[in-house]
């Protein structure tokens, strides 16, 4: 009888099964009671309500289908390990593409359309308007805001020092090279900066960033400052943490990225955010030969405030009482 | 990229699911807006539940809509549009929480688990916030597959045959997934645990 019960909330039992439960459950007193709780249960359920799709999901995906070619044109660009297997025709690409780019290395060449064009060596596949850059074939400036899309970050051997970023402009193109290299930096930034650019997730590629530039030999101040502009003006506070974790542990510091961590933990709405911003701060504090004052000053305010959450007023005592300059 | 074919939005309108696919396996993708807008939120609401993260719900609407539009061959008129949605935006979900590291999950738990900041929802009163704070958290109570077939019972009204394909399941499994969950959740949100006076008949 019990397992009925869901099938008569959604009026799925045929009629005569339902014509017998109900008059079963007006006869037994504890179905009755079970139907009860059942409905109830139903009811409250119906407390949560409908969420809106933000609007930028809408322009994402036009954007996206608009521009991509059907089914069968795709080529899986997101590993550099998937596209070996066209290095017969990334040799036709040097032999197209290459000369052009030589010659222009002084120019925003990844943002510029060109008539540079990879040429498939397998008949079955069409990979016209995809190129594959070096970072060090890149020029660093870039101009205006050219619209990229379909950004993906790709590390596929961690151990071989390179890494790639993936992405739509007049064509898909790949830039590949060492995290030092002041074009991917720029690039990166770019990309970080703009947050409706990053797909398909902001927090995963601000993970990838971070254990890309958290080695000292990779430090780089546009990244920290990209991070800090996330925080800043990021709605989702997921990635805010994220962004937060990330300049805790990237080893270039700079007024500007501790600035933000002090906004956040001042100001920030989310209390987890702003835990989070405790870690970081209280890190940054005590990492240089002398105190920060004005990042020692904010953690004891916090830690006093008595409007302030709990959790994060005790976050902020904790810390106060570990900081020690090395 | 194909061109759209000289058709207007509003025409697009009054075509049903199955034209509007067709269009789209014949290449032109002009009715890329009138299909999400169709079904962005359905997709989007069930997501954000089934998943707790508004963040990764964004993911997914944007990912199966494109999914749908690049493999749209191999959408057959014999199922409802809006079950296909589901069984793609259900895989991606199931394939999610796989993938999702312990890191993220810490993450958000501690979101989870702070008070919501009072200006997400000026508009509700508190009792209402706590109940649908209430109705969440049951909800996590519940496994993937609980939570999967109850959110497309209840919220998204699909028939149990409909579940089975999305959940690729027997209808028998559908059924047994909704029960239990209705059990867990009955008893987080109303302390009705079943058992005591059990009543074993079976209608028949």
């Amino acid at each position: 009888m019990r397992e009925s019960m869901p099938l008569l909330l959604v009026e799925a039992l045929d009629p005569s099964d339902r014509e017998a439960t109900h008059r079963h459950i007006e006869s037994c007193a504890a179905c009755a009671e079970e139907w009860a709780a059942c409905r109830d249960t139903w009811k409250l359920m119906g407390e949560l309500p409908v969420v809106e799709v933000p609007a930028r999901v809408r322009q994402q995906f036009l954007s996206q289908v608009l521009r991509a070619p059907a089914e069968g044109n795709v080529v899986p660009l997101h590993r550099r390990r998937e596209m070996r297997w066209f290095a017969q025709a990334a040799a036709v690409v040097l032999l197209v593409g290459g000369s052009y780019y030589a010659g222009h290395r002084a120019s925003p060449v990844v943002l510029a359309p060109t008539d540079a064009k990879i040429v498939s060596a397998s008949p079955s596949f069409s990979i016209a308007e995809t190129r594959v850059l070096p970072a060090a074939d890149v020029s660093p400036t870039i101009e205006g805001r050219p619209n990229i899309d379909n950004v993906q970050f790709v590390d596929a051997d961690p151990r071989d020092g390179q890494i790639g970023l993936s992405f739509d402009i007049t064509s898909h193109v790949t830039v590949t090279g060492s995290p030092a290299e002041k074009s991917m930096v720029r690039l990166l930034s770019y990309v970080l900066a703009s947050e409706d650019r990053m797909k398909p997730s902001r927090s995963r590629a601000i993970d990838w960033v971070r254990d890309t530039y958290s080695a000292p030999n990779n430090a780089d101040p546009e990244i920290a400052d990209a991070m800090a502009k996330i925080l800043r003006n990021e709605q989702h506070a997921g990635v805010r943490i994220r962004a937060v974790e990330t300049l805790k542990t990237l080893p270039s510091k700079g007024d500007n990225p501790r600035d933000a961590l002090i906004e956040a933990l001042r100001s920030d709405p989310n209390p987890a955010v702003r835990i989070k911003a405790v870690d970081a701060l209280a890190k940054l504090a005590g990492s240089g030969a002398q105190l920060d004052g004005t990042a020692v000053d904010t953690l004891r305010q916090k830690a006093a405030q008595d409007d302030e959450n709990l959790y994060v007023r005790v976050k902020a005592a904790e810390a106060l009482s570990k900081i020690r300059p090395q | 990229m194909t061109p759209s074919k000289g058709r207007e939005p509003g025409e697009m309108k009054h075509l049903s699911d199955q034209d509007l696919m067709r269009i789209v396996q014949a290449g032109d993708y002009s009715p890329a807006s009138e299909i999400y807008d169709r079904y962005s939120g359905r997709i989007y609401n069930f997501a954000f539940r089934f998943l707790k993260n508004a963040e990764a719900a964004e993911d997914a609407t944007q990912e199966v809509f494109v999914k749908m539009m690049r493999h749209a061959n191999q959408f057959h008129g014999d199922a409802k549009l809006s079950t296909w949605l589901f069984s793609i935006t259900a895989n991606w979900c199931r394939d999610h929480l796989r993938k999702a590291d312990n890191k993220a999950k810490e993450a958000e738990d501690v979101l989870i688990s702070l008070p919501t900041p009072p200006e997400l929802a000026p508009d509700r009163t508190l009792e209402r916030r706590e109940t649908e704070q209430r109705v969440q958290r049951a909800l996590q109570l519940l496994t993937p597959e609980q939570r999967e077939a109850i959110l497309l019972s209840r919220y998204q009204g699909l028939s149990y045959a409909e579940i089975a394909q999305v959940a690729g399941c027997s209808e028998g499994a559908v059924k047994t997934r909704v029960f239990r969950a209705m059990e867990t959740l009955k008893k987080a949100l109303t302390g009705e645990a079943s058992g005591g006076d059990r009543c074993l008949n079976v209608v028949r």
